[in-house]
Protein backbone atom coordinates (compact mmCIF):
# COMPACT_ATOMS: atom_id res chain seq x y z
CA UNK A 1 0.00 0.00 0.00
CA UNK A 2 1.41 3.59 -1.02
CA UNK A 3 1.47 5.76 1.88
CA UNK A 4 -1.09 9.05 1.62
CA UNK A 5 -2.99 6.66 -0.78
CA UNK A 6 -5.95 6.95 2.38
CA UNK A 7 -6.25 3.26 3.02
CA UNK A 8 -6.10 1.96 6.56
CA UNK A 9 -6.53 -0.66 8.08
CA UNK A 10 -8.52 -0.64 11.76
CA UNK A 11 -9.41 -3.37 14.29
CA UNK A 12 -11.64 -3.62 17.43
CA UNK A 13 -13.85 -5.77 19.78
CA UNK A 14 -16.36 -5.64 22.14
CA UNK A 15 -18.67 -7.72 24.24
CA UNK A 16 -21.97 -7.32 23.99
CA UNK A 17 -22.61 -10.35 25.78
CA UNK A 18 -20.75 -12.29 23.21
CA UNK A 19 -17.55 -11.11 21.78
CA UNK A 20 -17.96 -8.88 18.18
CA UNK A 21 -15.16 -8.65 16.44
CA UNK A 22 -14.08 -6.31 13.64
CA UNK A 23 -10.93 -5.82 11.18
CA UNK A 24 -11.72 -3.43 8.17
CA UNK A 25 -9.87 -1.16 5.80
CA UNK A 26 -10.96 2.46 5.34
CA UNK A 27 -10.52 4.69 2.82
CA UNK A 28 -11.11 8.00 4.89
CA UNK A 29 -14.62 7.59 6.07
CA UNK A 30 -15.79 4.92 3.96
CA UNK A 31 -15.39 1.15 4.52
CA UNK A 32 -13.30 -1.07 2.04
CA UNK A 33 -13.34 -3.83 3.11
CA UNK A 34 -14.38 -5.60 6.57
CA UNK A 35 -14.43 -8.89 8.62
CA UNK A 36 -17.18 -9.52 11.70
CA UNK A 37 -16.04 -12.67 13.64
CA UNK A 38 -16.58 -13.99 17.25
CA UNK A 39 -18.58 -16.06 19.20
CA UNK A 40 -21.84 -14.23 18.57
CA UNK A 41 -25.10 -16.15 17.12
CA UNK A 42 -26.75 -15.08 14.07
CA UNK A 43 -29.66 -16.99 11.71
CA UNK A 44 -29.20 -17.96 9.08
CA UNK A 45 -25.50 -17.80 10.12
CA UNK A 46 -25.16 -17.26 6.31
CA UNK A 47 -26.26 -13.96 6.39
CA UNK A 48 -23.27 -12.84 7.92
CA UNK A 49 -21.30 -12.77 4.93
CA UNK A 50 -23.86 -10.75 3.29
CA UNK A 51 -23.36 -8.19 5.77
CA UNK A 52 -19.92 -7.80 4.79
CA UNK A 53 -20.72 -7.46 1.90
CA UNK A 54 -23.59 -5.08 1.90
CA UNK A 55 -21.35 -2.59 4.40
CA UNK A 56 -18.61 -2.29 1.36
CA UNK A 57 -18.13 0.95 -0.08
CA UNK A 58 -20.34 2.39 2.47
CA UNK A 59 -19.36 5.95 4.73
CA UNK A 60 -19.11 5.43 8.60
CA UNK A 61 -22.46 7.43 8.78
CA UNK A 62 -24.51 4.94 6.79
CA UNK A 63 -23.29 2.12 8.71
CA UNK A 64 -26.48 2.38 11.44
CA UNK A 65 -29.14 2.53 8.92
CA UNK A 66 -27.80 0.39 6.90
CA UNK A 67 -27.11 -2.41 9.66
CA UNK A 68 -30.98 -1.72 11.25
CA UNK A 69 -32.31 -2.50 7.53
CA UNK A 70 -30.27 -5.74 7.47
CA UNK A 71 -30.64 -7.21 10.39
CA UNK A 72 -34.42 -6.45 10.32
CA UNK A 73 -34.67 -9.97 8.99
CA UNK A 74 -32.11 -12.17 11.07
CA UNK A 75 -32.57 -13.16 14.61
CA UNK A 76 -29.31 -12.69 16.72
CA UNK A 77 -27.56 -13.17 20.59
CA UNK A 78 -24.63 -12.00 21.56
CA UNK A 79 -24.67 -9.02 18.86
CA UNK A 80 -26.72 -6.31 17.50
CA UNK A 81 -26.90 -3.21 14.89
CA UNK A 82 -26.58 -1.22 17.49
CA UNK A 83 -23.12 -2.77 18.96
CA UNK A 84 -21.61 -3.93 15.86
CA UNK A 85 -21.75 0.08 14.25
CA UNK A 86 -20.33 0.73 18.12
CA UNK A 87 -17.05 -1.63 17.30
CA UNK A 88 -17.03 -0.40 13.60
CA UNK A 89 -16.75 3.40 14.56
CA UNK A 90 -14.09 1.84 16.84
CA UNK A 91 -12.10 0.07 14.53
CA UNK A 92 -12.21 3.66 12.15
CA UNK A 93 -11.14 5.58 15.44
CA UNK A 94 -8.02 2.75 15.79
CA UNK A 95 -7.06 2.81 12.09
CA UNK A 96 -3.31 3.52 11.32
CA UNK B 1 -42.18 -38.01 20.93
CA UNK B 2 -40.39 -40.72 19.81
CA UNK B 3 -36.48 -39.86 19.91
CA UNK B 4 -34.17 -42.08 18.29
CA UNK B 5 -31.11 -42.40 19.98
CA UNK B 6 -27.58 -43.13 19.00
CA UNK B 7 -24.70 -44.28 21.52
CA UNK B 8 -21.78 -43.25 19.18
CA UNK B 9 -18.35 -43.99 19.88
CA UNK B 10 -15.07 -41.39 19.63
CA UNK B 11 -14.41 -39.91 16.38
CA UNK B 12 -12.05 -37.19 14.30
CA UNK B 13 -13.58 -33.76 14.56
CA UNK B 14 -14.23 -33.94 10.83
CA UNK B 15 -16.41 -36.81 11.01
CA UNK B 16 -18.16 -35.39 13.93
CA UNK B 17 -19.21 -32.43 12.50
CA UNK B 18 -20.10 -34.36 9.17
CA UNK B 19 -22.18 -36.39 11.16
CA UNK B 20 -24.23 -34.31 12.87
CA UNK B 21 -25.15 -31.87 9.98
CA UNK B 22 -25.78 -35.08 7.99
CA UNK B 23 -28.60 -35.81 10.78
CA UNK B 24 -30.27 -32.58 10.53
CA UNK B 25 -30.47 -32.91 6.68
CA UNK B 26 -32.32 -36.62 6.97
CA UNK B 27 -34.43 -35.01 9.91
CA UNK B 28 -37.42 -36.11 7.35
CA UNK B 29 -36.12 -39.52 6.78
CA UNK B 30 -34.76 -40.83 10.27
CA UNK B 31 -36.82 -38.79 12.89
CA UNK B 32 -35.97 -37.17 15.72
CA UNK B 33 -32.63 -38.09 16.66
CA UNK B 34 -30.42 -37.51 19.65
CA UNK B 35 -26.34 -38.73 19.34
CA UNK B 36 -23.97 -39.11 22.05
CA UNK B 37 -20.76 -39.15 21.06
CA UNK B 38 -16.98 -38.09 22.00
CA UNK B 39 -13.30 -36.81 20.45
CA UNK B 40 -10.52 -38.95 19.37
CA UNK B 41 -8.17 -37.75 18.81
CA UNK B 42 -9.11 -34.55 20.93
CA UNK B 43 -10.32 -31.62 19.02
CA UNK B 44 -11.18 -28.03 18.93
CA UNK B 45 -14.02 -26.77 17.33
CA UNK B 46 -14.97 -22.92 16.66
CA UNK B 47 -17.91 -21.18 16.23
CA UNK B 48 -19.18 -20.24 12.45
CA UNK B 49 -18.42 -16.94 12.92
CA UNK B 50 -14.53 -17.00 14.61
CA UNK B 51 -11.73 -16.52 13.08
CA UNK B 52 -9.16 -19.56 13.45
CA UNK B 53 -6.80 -16.99 15.05
CA UNK B 54 -8.28 -18.10 17.84
CA UNK B 55 -5.94 -20.72 17.93
CA UNK B 56 -2.74 -21.41 17.87
CA UNK B 57 -2.69 -24.06 14.93
CA UNK B 58 1.09 -24.80 15.50
CA UNK B 59 0.58 -25.72 18.70
CA UNK B 60 -2.68 -27.83 17.81
CA UNK B 61 -1.07 -29.96 14.87
CA UNK B 62 2.33 -30.46 18.18
CA UNK B 63 -0.23 -31.66 20.83
CA UNK B 64 -2.19 -33.71 17.92
CA UNK B 65 -5.28 -32.24 18.26
CA UNK B 66 -7.75 -31.39 15.25
CA UNK B 67 -9.30 -28.37 14.16
CA UNK B 68 -13.16 -27.62 13.28
CA UNK B 69 -15.44 -25.22 12.09
CA UNK B 70 -19.27 -25.87 13.12
CA UNK B 71 -22.09 -25.19 11.19
CA UNK B 72 -23.31 -23.35 14.49
CA UNK B 73 -22.08 -20.35 15.92
CA UNK B 74 -20.71 -19.37 19.73
CA UNK B 75 -17.25 -19.99 21.08
CA UNK B 76 -14.16 -21.97 20.45
CA UNK B 77 -14.35 -25.60 23.00
CA UNK B 78 -11.51 -27.93 23.65
CA UNK B 79 -12.92 -31.62 23.44
CA UNK B 80 -11.13 -34.13 25.50
CA UNK B 81 -12.71 -35.18 28.40
CA UNK B 82 -16.24 -35.14 27.82
CA UNK B 83 -19.69 -36.61 26.50
CA UNK B 84 -20.81 -34.33 23.33
CA UNK B 85 -24.76 -35.01 22.08
CA UNK B 86 -26.35 -33.84 19.12
CA UNK B 87 -29.89 -33.31 18.97
CA UNK B 88 -31.60 -33.40 15.20
CA UNK B 89 -35.81 -32.04 16.21
CA UNK B 90 -38.32 -30.37 13.19
CA UNK B 91 -38.11 -26.82 14.17
CA UNK B 92 -40.17 -25.69 17.38
CA UNK B 93 -41.23 -22.61 16.44
CA UNK B 94 -40.31 -19.36 18.84
CA UNK B 95 -37.32 -17.66 19.50
CA UNK B 96 -34.00 -19.50 19.65
CA UNK B 97 -33.05 -18.30 22.77
CA UNK B 98 -36.27 -20.53 23.75
CA UNK B 99 -35.83 -23.18 22.36
CA UNK B 100 -32.26 -23.35 24.23
CA UNK B 101 -33.48 -23.28 27.74
CA UNK B 102 -35.98 -26.85 26.12
CA UNK B 103 -32.92 -28.30 25.06
CA UNK B 104 -30.95 -27.89 27.60
CA UNK B 105 -33.47 -29.40 30.02
CA UNK B 106 -32.24 -32.50 29.22
CA UNK B 107 -28.77 -31.87 30.44
CA UNK B 108 -30.12 -30.20 33.66
CA UNK B 109 -31.88 -32.89 34.20
CA UNK B 110 -29.38 -35.42 33.60
CA UNK B 111 -26.84 -33.10 35.90
CA UNK B 112 -29.72 -33.45 38.70
CA UNK B 113 -29.96 -37.21 38.32
CA UNK B 114 -25.78 -37.44 39.42
CA UNK B 115 -26.58 -35.04 42.35
CA UNK B 116 -25.91 -31.56 41.01
CA UNK B 117 -27.82 -28.76 41.15
CA UNK B 118 -27.61 -27.14 37.46
CA UNK B 119 -29.01 -24.26 36.39
CA UNK B 120 -29.55 -22.40 32.61
CA UNK B 121 -27.26 -19.83 32.47
CA UNK B 122 -26.92 -16.89 29.74
CA UNK B 123 -27.60 -17.82 26.50
CA UNK B 124 -26.84 -21.20 26.10
CA UNK B 125 -24.30 -21.96 29.08
CA UNK B 126 -25.11 -24.77 31.69
CA UNK B 127 -24.09 -24.20 35.39
CA UNK B 128 -23.19 -26.15 38.50
CA UNK B 129 -22.85 -24.15 41.18
CA UNK B 130 -22.12 -20.53 39.09
CA UNK B 131 -19.51 -22.56 37.30
CA UNK B 132 -19.67 -23.55 33.74
CA UNK B 133 -20.03 -27.08 32.86
CA UNK B 134 -21.83 -27.40 29.36
CA UNK B 135 -21.73 -25.31 26.78
CA UNK B 136 -24.11 -25.77 23.40
CA UNK B 137 -25.19 -24.50 20.36
CA UNK B 138 -28.51 -24.38 17.68
CA UNK B 139 -28.65 -23.95 14.47
CA UNK B 140 -31.88 -24.31 12.23
CA UNK B 141 -31.68 -25.49 8.44
CA UNK B 142 -33.40 -28.08 6.11
CA UNK B 143 -36.33 -27.26 7.81
CA UNK B 144 -35.15 -28.72 11.05
CA UNK B 145 -33.30 -27.89 13.90
CA UNK B 146 -29.25 -29.16 15.54
CA UNK B 147 -28.33 -28.34 19.06
CA UNK B 148 -24.91 -29.91 19.76
CA UNK B 149 -23.28 -29.41 23.26
CA UNK B 150 -20.61 -30.84 25.52
CA UNK B 151 -21.12 -31.72 28.99
CA UNK B 152 -17.15 -32.21 30.52
CA UNK B 153 -16.16 -34.97 32.66
CA UNK B 154 -12.97 -33.08 33.23
CA UNK B 155 -11.34 -29.76 32.76
CA UNK B 156 -7.75 -28.76 32.48
CA UNK B 157 -7.64 -25.34 31.91
CA UNK B 158 -4.35 -25.05 31.37
CA UNK B 159 -3.91 -27.68 28.66
CA UNK B 160 -6.98 -25.66 27.07
CA UNK B 161 -4.85 -22.60 27.09
CA UNK B 162 -1.84 -23.82 25.23
CA UNK B 163 -4.25 -24.19 22.37
CA UNK B 164 -6.71 -20.92 22.56
CA UNK B 165 -5.61 -17.57 22.45
CA UNK B 166 -6.02 -15.28 24.65
CA UNK B 167 -7.32 -11.85 23.70
CA UNK B 168 -4.33 -9.68 25.09
CA UNK B 169 -0.93 -12.05 25.65
CA UNK B 170 0.31 -9.57 28.57
CA UNK B 171 -3.05 -10.27 30.68
CA UNK B 172 -2.40 -14.37 29.70
CA UNK B 173 -2.24 -15.54 33.32
CA UNK B 174 -4.94 -13.47 34.51
CA UNK B 175 -7.50 -14.88 31.88
CA UNK B 176 -6.37 -18.15 32.53
CA UNK B 177 -6.96 -17.97 36.15
CA UNK B 178 -10.38 -15.87 35.70
CA UNK B 179 -11.65 -19.18 33.27
CA UNK B 180 -10.42 -21.78 36.35
CA UNK B 181 -12.65 -20.21 38.30
CA UNK B 182 -15.49 -20.00 36.00
CA UNK B 183 -15.63 -23.35 34.67
CA UNK B 184 -16.11 -26.67 36.46
CA UNK B 185 -16.47 -30.44 35.28
CA UNK B 186 -18.06 -33.94 36.76
CA UNK B 187 -14.85 -35.03 38.18
CA UNK B 188 -14.42 -31.41 39.62
CA UNK B 189 -17.70 -31.57 41.40
CA UNK B 190 -16.80 -34.76 42.91
CA UNK B 191 -18.75 -36.82 40.22
CA UNK B 192 -16.81 -40.01 39.05
CA UNK B 193 -18.61 -41.40 35.62
CA UNK B 194 -17.65 -43.67 32.47
CA UNK B 195 -17.85 -42.15 29.06
CA UNK B 196 -20.80 -44.73 28.41
CA UNK B 197 -22.36 -44.69 31.68
CA UNK B 198 -22.94 -40.51 31.07
CA UNK B 199 -24.38 -41.30 27.80
CA UNK B 200 -26.96 -43.27 29.21
CA UNK B 201 -27.43 -40.94 32.13
CA UNK B 202 -27.95 -37.54 29.57
CA UNK B 203 -29.94 -39.75 27.60
CA UNK B 204 -32.38 -40.49 30.32
CA UNK B 205 -31.71 -36.63 30.97
CA UNK B 206 -33.46 -35.85 27.43
CA UNK B 207 -35.90 -38.56 27.63
CA UNK B 208 -37.10 -36.83 30.66
CA UNK B 209 -37.28 -33.60 29.77
CA UNK B 210 -38.64 -33.91 26.11
CA UNK B 211 -41.15 -36.30 27.07
CA UNK B 212 -40.18 -38.68 24.90
CA UNK B 213 -40.11 -42.60 23.71
CA UNK B 214 -36.77 -43.49 22.93
CA UNK B 215 -35.40 -46.22 20.53
CA UNK B 216 -32.38 -47.15 19.13
CA UNK B 217 -32.49 -48.30 14.91
CA UNK B 218 -30.08 -48.57 12.55
CA UNK B 219 -29.29 -45.32 10.90
CA UNK B 220 -29.98 -46.32 6.82
CA UNK B 221 -26.86 -45.93 4.52
CA UNK B 222 -27.70 -42.79 2.24
CA UNK B 223 -27.04 -40.80 6.21
CA UNK B 224 -23.32 -42.46 6.37
CA UNK B 225 -22.92 -42.03 2.78
CA UNK B 226 -23.58 -37.96 2.93
CA UNK B 227 -21.71 -37.50 6.15
CA UNK B 228 -18.49 -39.26 4.52
CA UNK B 229 -19.03 -36.73 1.67
CA UNK B 230 -19.28 -33.76 3.92
CA UNK B 231 -16.56 -35.22 5.92
CA UNK B 232 -14.15 -34.92 3.01
CA UNK B 233 -15.60 -32.37 0.85
CA UNK B 234 -16.54 -29.98 3.93
CA UNK B 235 -15.09 -30.26 7.16
CA UNK B 236 -11.74 -31.69 6.31
CA UNK B 237 -10.52 -29.19 4.28
CA UNK B 238 -9.21 -25.86 5.04
CA UNK B 239 -11.07 -23.66 2.87
CA UNK B 240 -14.13 -24.29 5.36
CA UNK B 241 -12.10 -24.42 8.54
CA UNK B 242 -10.36 -21.39 7.47
CA UNK B 243 -12.38 -19.33 5.48
CA UNK B 244 -13.14 -16.46 8.36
Amino acid sequence: MRPGSGISEGRAEYKAGKLIKVRARFEDDTIRDIKITGDFFLYPEEKIEDIERILRDRRLDEVEDVLAKVFSDVEYEGISPEALAKVIREAWKRRS
Amino acid sequence: MELRVIYDTKHSAFWNMAFDESLLVHLKDIGPTLRLYGWKPPAVSIGYFQSMEEVDVDKAREMGVDLVRRITGGGAVYHKYEVTYSIVLPSIGGRILDSYRVIDMGIIKALTSLGLDAQHHGINDVVVNGKKISGNAQTRKYGGLLQHGTLLMDVDVDEMFQILRVSEEKLRDKIVDSVKHRVTSLRHEGVEIEFGELQKVLADGFREALNARMYEEEIPREVYDYAKTLEVEKYATREWNFRR
